[in-house]
């Protein structure tokens, strides 16, 4: 009952209803918008939340996130396009789907699946995050630090490829995050005499750069590659059709909330994953790849439902596990709220509201979905030039209002180029992401329990849930290693052949 | 010059910056045992160590499987990533908008922010291009200014023209 | 009836500022600029200043947030406007810190304390269960075992009231700088940290859900709201700090212009609904004028400087 009274006082005492239907309305123009990820529509939202109440904050950027995932599948169906990387899988069977003139079919059941998956999401968002909060008052700093190495570790599955390259994006992240007044002593490192570093570098302004400005200057100079022509109206699907579909979005939400449990690729494994899936348990395997109904329902029901199950990492240890839920936790942040176990104990108004407010988003989908796609179409056809010209402005424009300072607006152009070359030198940006956000945690507790100790490192070992928390971060970095290796192995059998016919031809 | 060997050595030139002015915080009586320099000195170690492994790997020539797409969560769309020289000119436009700002103040600044990143983006020279610019500082302007509150400068031009 | 009439006159006399006529100002426009954010601090204490500052000054007043440094960018921005009472500062203790800690181009010295509204200070407190009742028993337990004391933030004035008192009872404690009082309460509930020092503000719903238990206060004079509690010179060590709200001026401000701050601040005090509204909030009005403030304020400056140097911060 306590929880339904507060349910009620947030809806009609704050901004979260209208923050959740905006920034869905953002989320799904902003998706349909092909280079223009999950992640950098809300990055572009990021500067503004500054000025407004945490909940509102919290509850626009995971409103985004919903409805970038849903508008994502827009271009992947009708100019084959995938808005978001997570609608990559949706390609396949949607795009086929137009080629029939199908295509508010399609449309209409990627709305629907991505619905039931946003709602499975959100339930198990409810249900597993809150039992968490108990912990709370048992978190010491010796127990933060095993937290921060936990977020840390995550790395290790993120570092696409080349350990070594992840690993110093990681280490430049940690290094952006020394900046500005010492947690422990008060002094000041790194910051040249200049006032605004005197507080640390905000992990928002590296996200705008690295995200947004950067996709931008990749993008520079490219050709228009789509029109698209023809009126398209989205169909719901029927009852009978429904029904056919409930396996494949069955399997969708599951393969959703692992994902979403686990550090990932942000929704596009599990999209593939479940494509594959549905593909493997349907009663007419041989119609994927031709235009199934199932082919589109699988995979948009797996990257909705991650969207909201992302977030039960995020919100019970303050752990990102993709782009998107790095910008997130970049938004609370800037409200100087810290998620982890705490977060439910102080701030519990927050996490109710972010429910209400996913919850607003969620239904509000379905009727958006269908009014915004003529504005989508309309968007998706405007001049590149324009676009990028008017995203610029905004980016520059947005990251002013931080602090009414040039110097954040000159430093996001600094990061737009670091970002640019680490694209080009093939280095992850998650790792260094991570790095901003959790080095302050990490150091500050680290040295908070050295000093309560007085120097002695078997502090660490007292607290049993640091001692879990570093476990669980060591197998972790195990298995992901070991992972790579094997794969790296299977790669180099593969290639060996190759470069025997280079050396002797 | 290879791309490991570009990076690797641009981070040993960055790890050896941060270890110098690592060695410039000061001592404190505040201090703990670990110490403000503590974690920096380390990070300079293992950047420093991490851009060897780089140097190194360039050197020998050894190209190694990169899936960046996969880790950026972005992917190729066929297209190739804009050079170098290009993608810098993006970002001069940028610039000169920081520089402009103060002068020249928010609305016009935008305004000719968009017309030059559409110029440079080669739109077509019609009619268009100052009604998108001039739509877009308006806009801008109304957005920040009048429904934000947020104070963008007005620029010394327009103070002195007004006042 | 000469007696009542004498009465009668004070009373009046006494009522007078504030249902006098607002004085008049050289501006139409006051700019008044915090360094917090919106919601923070001290945004908090000028938006809710201005709202009853109005029936004392004939004036147009504007909050200005003029964030980031810590107050660098606040001050540099009061240093370059003109001294003639159209701009002023909301000080706290931070920009002095500011000023001797990061070295700005701008310093506390470039501006002119005009006057000051309130005056606040620190508290000892522990968590409810724990073993400690006094100030002394925290001590001995430090003197036997290593004490694990709390501040809320570093180089700040919880972590000099810490080291102050840690000096002045002779112990070895671990002092525990956070990140806010919020960070370090947790840290006191669960027994990581004996005692904790901070602001009664961030305190008042645990100490009403009877969670945590005040020790001591670092104000000279015990608490109005908690009289039970004493000093701590009063528990035999010899510190006492307060933090301050007021307002500065570029220096060079003209003695009329401090003058006519001088009779609205009073008045503004004396006014039974804002006073209302302060003293929920737990903060003690003491109003001190244009010629006493920056005395005040250089005394703090030294007090700190002292601390800063001895404990080797700043050289």
């Amino acid at each position: 009952m306590d929880s339904l009274g507060l349910i009620w006082t947030l809806s009609t005492t704050t901004w979260i209803i209208p923050a959740a239907l905006i920034g869905l309305v953002w989320g799904i123009l902003g998706g349909a918008l092909p280079g223009i990820s999950a992640s950098i529509t809300m990055a572009l939202l990021l500067p503004f939340t500054y000025t407004m109440e945490p909940v509102t904050a919290i509850v626009l950027l995971a409103s985004v996130y919903i409805g970038a995932e849903y508008g994502g599948s827009i271009p992947a169906i009708l100019i084959r396009t995938p808005g978001t990387n997570s609608a990559a899988a949706t390609v396949i069977d949607g795009y086929e789907m137009k080629r029939q003139g199908r295509a508010g079919e399609a449309l209409g059941i990627s709305l629907w699946s991505g619905f039931l998956g946003s709602m499975f999401g959100l339930v198990m968002l409810v249900t597993m995050t809150e039992p968490l909060s108990w912990l709370a008052l048992a978190f010491k700093p010796t127990s933060y630090f095993g937290l921060g190495i936990l977020g840390l570790s995550v790395i290790a599955s993120m570092t696409g490829g080349s350990l070594v390259k992840g690993l110093a994006a990681a280490v430049v992240g940690l290094m952006i995050a020394t900046v500005g007044a010492d947690p422990i002593a008060g002094i000041n490192r790194f910051t040249f005499g200049v006032p605004e570093l005197l507080g640390g570098v905000e992990p928002v302004l590296v996200m705008v750069g690295v995200f947004a400005l950067s996709e931008l200057m990749v993008q520079s100079g490219a050709s228009e590659l789509y029109e698209l022509k023809e009126k398209i109206r989205v169909r719901l699907p029927s009852w009978d059709v429904m029904k056919r579909l409930k396996r494949s979005q069955f399997i969708g939400c599951i393969m959703g909330l692992f994902e979403g449990l686990t550090p990932g690729g942000g929704g596009s494994i599990a999209a593939f994953l479940s494509y594959n899936e549905a593909r493997r348990w349907s009663k007419e395997p041989e119609t994927f790849g031709k235009g199934s109904i199932e082919g589109v329902a699988a995979p948009e029901a797996a990257n909705n439902t991650v969207a909201s199950t992302t977030l039960i990492p995020l919100l019970s240890f303050g752990i990102p596990s993709s782009n998107s839920t790095a910008v997130l936790l970049g938004g609370f942040l800037i409200h100087g709220l810290l998620p982890g176990p705490r977060l439910f104990e102080q701030n519990g108004d927050v996490v109710m509201g972010l429910y209400l407010g996913s919850f607003v988003a969620i239904v509000g989908q379905l009727l958006f979905g269908i009014l915004l796609l003529p504005v989508c179409v309309w968007l998706v056809n405007r001049p590149r030039p324009y676009l990028a010209g008017f995203i610029l402005a905004l980016i520059l424009s947005g990251v002013y209002t931080l602090d009414h300072s040039l110097f954040h607006v000159g430093f996001v152009l600094a990061m737009g180029l670091v970002g640019y070359l680490m694209r080009r030198a093939g280095f992850p940006f998650l790792p260094l992401i991570l790095g901003v956000v959790l080095g302050h945690m990490v150091e500050s507790s680290y040295r908070r329990s050295l000093v309560l100790s007085g120097g002695d490192h078997r502090i660490f070992l007292e607290d049993p849930i640091a001692v879990g928390l570093l476990l669980v971060s060591f197998g972790f970095i195990v298995f992901s290693l070991g992972r790579d290796i094997r794969e790296a192995r299977r790669a180099r059998q593969v290639a060996k052949p190759l470069e025997l016919k280079e050396t002797h031809p | 010059m290879n791309k490991d060997l570009a990076s690797g050595l641009l981070l040993l030139a960055l790890a050896g910056g941060y270890f110098w002015a690592a060695e410039t915080i000061p001592n404190s009586m505040l201090d703990d045992a670990f110490g403000p320099r503590g974690l920096p000195v380390v990070l300079a170690g293992l950047l420093a160590f991490l851009a060897l492994i780089l140097v190194l790997r360039g050197v020998a020539g050894l190209r190694t499987v990169t899936a960046d797409a996969v880790a950026n969560d972005e992917e190729d769309d066929g297209e190739p990533d804009a050079a170098l020289p290009r993608a810098l000119g993006f970002l001069l436009i940028g610039a000169a908008y920081v520089v402009a700002l103060p002068w020249l103040g928010y609305p016009v600044s935008i305004a000719l922010l968009i017309a030059s990143i559409a110029l440079y983006e080669r739109a077509r020279r019609d009619w268009r291009l100052p009604a998108a610019a001039i739509f877009g500082g308006v806009l801008f302007w109304l957005l920040f200014n009048k429904l934000l509150g947020v104070a963008q400068p007005s620029g010394v031009l327009f103070s002195a023209l007004f006042s | 009836m000469k007696k009542t009439l004498l009465a009668l006159g004070a009373f009046i006399a006494a009522a007078m500022p504030a249902s006098a006529e607002p004085l008049d100002y050289p501006h139409d426009v006051v700019t008044l600029v915090t360094h917090s954010s919106p919601g923070g601090g001290s945004d908090v204490f000028l938006r809710e200043l201005v709202r009853y500052l109005g029936k004392q000054i004939k004036t147009n007043f504007v909050v200005e947030n003029v964030q980031g440094g810590s107050g660098a960018k606040a001050m540099a921005r009061l240093a370059q406007s003109p001294a003639d009472g159209s701009i002023f500062y909301a000080t706290t203790p931070t920009y002095i810190y500011t000023s001797l800690l990061s070295a700005p181009e701008y310093k506390y010295d470039a501006l002119q304390p005009v006057v000051n509204f309130f005056t606040d200070t620190e508290v000892v407190y522990t968590a409810e269960n724990s073993p400690y009742k006094t100030l002394a028993d925290v001590v001995a337990h430090a003197k036997e075992d290593r004490g694990r004391w709390g501040a809320a933030n570093p180089a700040s004035l919880e972590r000099q009231a810490a080291e102050q008192l840690k000096a002045a009872a002779g112990v070895e404690a671990a002092i525990v700088t956070h990140e806010g009082g919020g960070d370090m309460m947790i840290n006191v509930l669960n027994g990581t940290l004996d005692i904790g020092i901070g602001e009664v503000q961030e305190l008042r719903s645990q100490i009403e859900a009877k969670q945590i238990r005040l020790l001591a206060t670092f104000n000279p004079d015990r608490l109005r709201d908690f009289p039970d509690v004493p000093t701590v010179k009063e528990s035999g060590y010899d510190v006492v700090l307060q933090k301050f709200r007021g307002l500065a001026a570029p220096k060079g401000l003209p003695d009329d212009v401090a003058a006519i701050w001088d009779k609205a601040a009073q008045a503004v005090l004396a006014d039974p609904d804002y006073k209302k509204a302060y003293e929920a909030e737990s903060l003690v009005a003491n109003f001190i004028d244009h010629t006493k403030y920056p005395a005040f304020v250089d005394q703090f400056v030294a007090q700190t400087t002292d601390f800063l140097k001895k404990s080797g911060v700043i050289q």
